[in-house]
């Protein structure tokens, strides 16, 4: 019998992949990143309140997901190369995406904004939430999010103005 | 002087359609008055339009099969793990005494639940009819569903299908609602339970032959739904005021 999440969560699977890759920029990474967030939802399904956003329940698995790799990482003292990590389930390599990148000036620019910048402009201008509903997700007060939003489009403007 | 400071954040938040009406209007006035300010919302919404488009082309690459067939699997491992089981004519399961004794505790219960759900196959491969599957399917019928949101404990209704009584409904420790229902088709009935996650979904399920009367005998299982009930924590039946609270709520 198909549960409710598990049909939220397949449909959700190419918006939560897409989030993944601007969090870590690497196609095997992202998929990874994303399998781990579904088996930690489903190990938590019953902390989502049926009738709020299930994206957004998501969005935040997938981010502290993300997080607590990078802690992880840090811990175990090792620069590794994003690239070459973890492939437990086929991958596809990074062509396809970094061709993409290079053939896009807006998508360069967005490459090339910090981190922070770069989440809360997928979330707000990429996925549609509100700003309120990225500060929930991103655990940052409202008004971090409407700087950080603010300073990243200011600055994609003035790239692909200048390109 | 009462002017007010149009910061970044401010127009942009006017442009993301964001602000309140009082600084909303505002800003409208601000934008008609100065062109640098109208530039600069106009900016924000290029911004916008810039990051959609990038982002709904450029990042959105097929989801790899690798990746799909890892989360399929996860979640099918997930609802195997759901509390849901079925087992077929208990006339004979009492007899051979698969249940053995129903006094053993709840985590056990549970566990030998999740055997038996796993089972599922063997059980009816065992001793099911067809007309135990159809009746095993009509459980999960639209029909069936919508008058668990509707009908009182104790009252039937006559389905094109079969008769269903409702027998009693409980709320578990993390407020789900469940009820307790008896499905009857001409030979056979189905002694069920179904919790509300996101609609019903039937979590245990007795079938057996009727008796001549259409009527299974109460004893007839009724030792395993109990100890399923208790296994899941249902407590005590919600009975009168709290019944009805509790089916208005799903009704919202």
């Amino acid at each position: 019998m198909p549960t409710a999440i598990g049909q939220e969560l397949v449909a959700l699977l190419p918006r939560l992949r897409r989030f993944a890759l601007v969090l870590c920029r690497s196609q095997s990474l992202a998929d990874d990143l994303v399998q781990g967030a579904c088996e930690r939802a489903l190990a938590n399904a019953d902390s989502w309140t049926p009738g709020t956003r299930f994206d957004a329940w998501m969005f935040r698995i997938l981010r502290n997901h993300w997080i607590d790799h990078l802690r992880r990482m840090r811990a175990e003292g090792m620069a590794e190369d994003v690239t070459t990590q973890t492939q437990l389930i086929g991958d596809p390599g990074e062509g396809p995406i970094l061709s993409r990148l290079v053939l896009s000036e807006v998508q360069r620019a967005i490459d090339s904004l910090p981190q922070d910048q770069r989440e809360v402009l997928a979330l707000v201008c990429g996925e549609d939430l509100t700003y309120r509903e990225a500060a929930e997700i991103l655990n940052v007060p409202i008004g971090t999010v409407m700087s950080r939003l603010a300073r990243a489009r200011k600055r994609l403007v003035e790239l692909t103005a200048a390109a | 002087m009462s002017e007010l400071h149009l910061t970044d954040e401010i127009l942009m938040a006017f442009a993301d359609g964001e602000l309140d009406e009082p600084v909303a209007a505002a800003v409208a006035k601000a934008m008609v008055d100065d062109p640098g300010i109208a530039r600069r919302i106009v900016d924000f919404q290029q911004s916008r339009r810039l990051m959609r488009s990038a982002f709904s082309g450029a990042l959105m690459p097929e989801v790899p099969p690798a990746l799909h067939a890892a989360v399929s699997a996860q979640i099918e491992a997930y609802e195997a793990k759901q509390p849901r089981a079925v087992v077929t004519d208990i006339g004979k399961v009492r007899d051979t005494r698969r249940w053995g004794a129903l006094s053993f505790p709840p985590m056990a219960l549970a566990a030998s639940l999740a055997v038996v759900a796993a089972g599922i196959g063997y059980w009816t491969g065992s001793y099911a009819s067809k007309r135990t599957d159809t009746l095993m399917a009509r459980l999960e019928d639209p029909a069936v569903h919508r008058e668990l949101s509707r009908v009182a404990s104790g009252n039937e209704v006559d389905l094109p299908f079969g008769r269903l009584r409702v027998i009693s409904s409980y709320r578990l420790e993390d407020g789900v609602l469940c009820r307790e229902f008896k499905l009857t088709q001409t030979a056979e009935a189905a002694d069920a339970v179904a919790c509300r996650r996101d609609g019903w979904n039937v979590t245990f399920a007795l079938t057996g032959e009727t008796a001549g009367s259409g009527y299974v005998p109460s004893d007839g299982g009724g030792d395993a739904m109990t100890a399923y009930l208790q296994s899941v924590g249902a407590g005590e039946p919600l009975v009168d005021e709290a019944e009805t609270k509790a089916m208005m709520d799903i009704a919202r």
